[in-house]
């Protein structure tokens, strides 16, 4: 080895040996340098391998992390779209109830048209036929059948105001309702005056308070008025000398409306068959009437969201009270 | 001059009797001609059908219109009435059972004149004759 390494070669160009010796060394040395450069270079390399190999991991974190989010977003989304499913579900639920009350409202609407028309034809018949035999042949008939044939028509009669009556109140119930203020005291006034002039022989102390004004509706209030003076002018009427009064009390916080009178009254353990309809506490010698008027009166008050009672004693009169919602402390009324 | 008929449309015979009765009653010396449906009252108004031989100048002088009939009702006749040159200042009194307010606005909005509830009686039939400004129409005790 040594031998190769000291003997020059020919071609080299070099002078002796010691001088080829001196540039081998130094090709020796450069190679060296060059070595621990490259170990250097990939040292440098590794840590950034390993660099790269940690930015990896954290980059997988990431998407990892993204990916979770993208998850959670896709399962936010689920949610919220079942969420939107749901929602479409109750407004088309909701809507369908819409529809079938529409419908029975139709349905309803067209039953009372039928009843008001159909029902009403052979009951004309009845009472105009009747009619012909009360103006054209009461010579002919005799005691019994001019008795039968009045039975006959005050039957038609009382069939038709119930027919009348049971109409009013399935319209009260589908009229679309028009809130506003309303005077009562100019309103029952006025059907109080109607009352004493439809009988003048009647004696009757009427008090109505100033200034009662309500919010509602005015034909539907004007509705629960006249039933409620209709009643109260009813059944008074065997009182040598009626007294029937209009005002508002408070009521809960609120204020309640009231007609108060001092006629036949009736025993509280039957107040309260008094709302439903066709009810009635006294016959029909005493005191006529269809046993409509106050059903109709609750329906009214309750579609304005108030509330309507009686405190009555047999022989010591009745009093009425309504409220109506829009008076805020309505809500803690009982 | 003889006077013009009145044109009843009817389609229940028990309404059409008292009807007549009750115009017997309010002395009307017009006479009454009476269709059965809506569809036959447009024929005597329009001269069609089984009208077509009728004179189309004689046209009434008040229509006393019932309101649910079959095949063509009175909403729709009074509607088709009021939509002809013809015969749209015609008076029309409706006469119907229902105290239903639709009934009432209804036709009002198709241009009725006035409206009776049946069964027609002299009193009703006097105020709707005094209301349109019929007087004539109450003649036999006049001279």
């Amino acid at each position: 080895m040594t031998d190769g390494l000291t003997r020059v070669p020919e071609a080299s160009g070099f002078r002796n040996r010691d001088d080829y010796a001196a540039a081998l060394l130094n090709v020796v040395g450069d190679l060296s340098q060059e070595k621990s450069r490259l170990e250097e270079l990939q040292r440098a390399s590794l840590n950034i391998l390993e660099d790269f190999a940690g930015e990896k991991v954290r980059f997988e974190e990431t998407q990892r992390a993204m990916l979770n989010l993208l998850d959670d977003f896709a399962s936010e989304r689920e949610k919220s779209e079942a969420a939107n499913r749901g929602l479409r579900v109750a407004l088309e639920s909701l809507r369908l109830a819409k529809e079938d009350v529409d419908s029975a409202n139709r349905e309803l609407e067209a039953f009372a048209y039928s009843v008001s028309h159909d029902l009403r034809a052979p009951l004309r018949t009845i009472g105009g036929f009747s009619q012909v035999l009360v103006e054209d042949c009461d010579a002919q008939l005799n005691e019994q059948g001019r008795d039968s044939l009045h039975r006959i028509v005050a039957a038609v009669e009382k069939m038709g105001q119930l027919i009348d009556d049971l109409l009013n109140l399935s319209r009260v119930t589908r009229v679309e309702m028009l809130r506003g203020p309303v005077d009562l005291t100019r309103m029952a006034r006025k059907i109080f005056e109607e009352f004493r002039k439809f009988h003048p022989e009647r004696q009757a102390e009427i008090v109505v308070a100033d200034d009662l004004v309500g919010q509602g509706d005015e034909r539907l209030l004007s509705v629960v008025l006249r039933n409620l003076i209709d009643n109260a002018w009813k059944f008074t009427s065997q009182r040598e000398k009626a007294r029937i009064e209009f005002g508002a009390a408070p009521a809960g916080g609120g204020q309640a409306f009231f007609f108060k009178d001092n006629g036949t009254g009736f025993d509280m353990a039957f107040a309260g068959k008094l709302f439903q309809p066709f009810q009635r506490l006294h016959t029909m010698r005493d005191f006529p009437g269809t046993g409509i008027g106050l059903a109709t009166v609750k329906r009214i008050i309750e579609r304005h969201g108030g509330r309507v009672w009686i405190e009555a004693r047999p022989g010591q009169g009745a009093t009425v009270y309504f409220t109506l919602a829009g008076e805020p402390e309505e809500r803690e009324v009982r | 001059m003889k006077a013009k008929s009145i044109l009843l449309v009817e389609d229940n015979p028990d309404d059409v009797v008292l009807t007549m009765r009750a115009l017997a009653k309010s002395h009307v010396a017009n006479s009454v001609d009476l269709a059965g449906d809506g569809v036959e009252a447009l024929e005597y108004l329009f001269c069609t059908g089984k009208y077509a031989g009728r004179d189309p100048c004689l046209l009434p002088q008040v229509i006393l219109l019932d309101l649910k009939m079959p095949r063509m009702d009175g909403l729709e006749v009074l509607r088709r009435i009021r939509a002809d040159e013809k015969t749209r200042l015609l008076p029309v009194v409706i006469l119907t059972t229902s105290s239903e307010e639709r009934d009432k606005v209804e036709s009002y909005k198709l241009g009725a004149n006035s409206y009776i509830r049946k069964p027609v009686d002299f009193a009703q039939f006097a105020e709707s004759v005094r209301q349109l400004g019929l007087y004539w129409l109450v003649l036999n005790e006049a001279p």
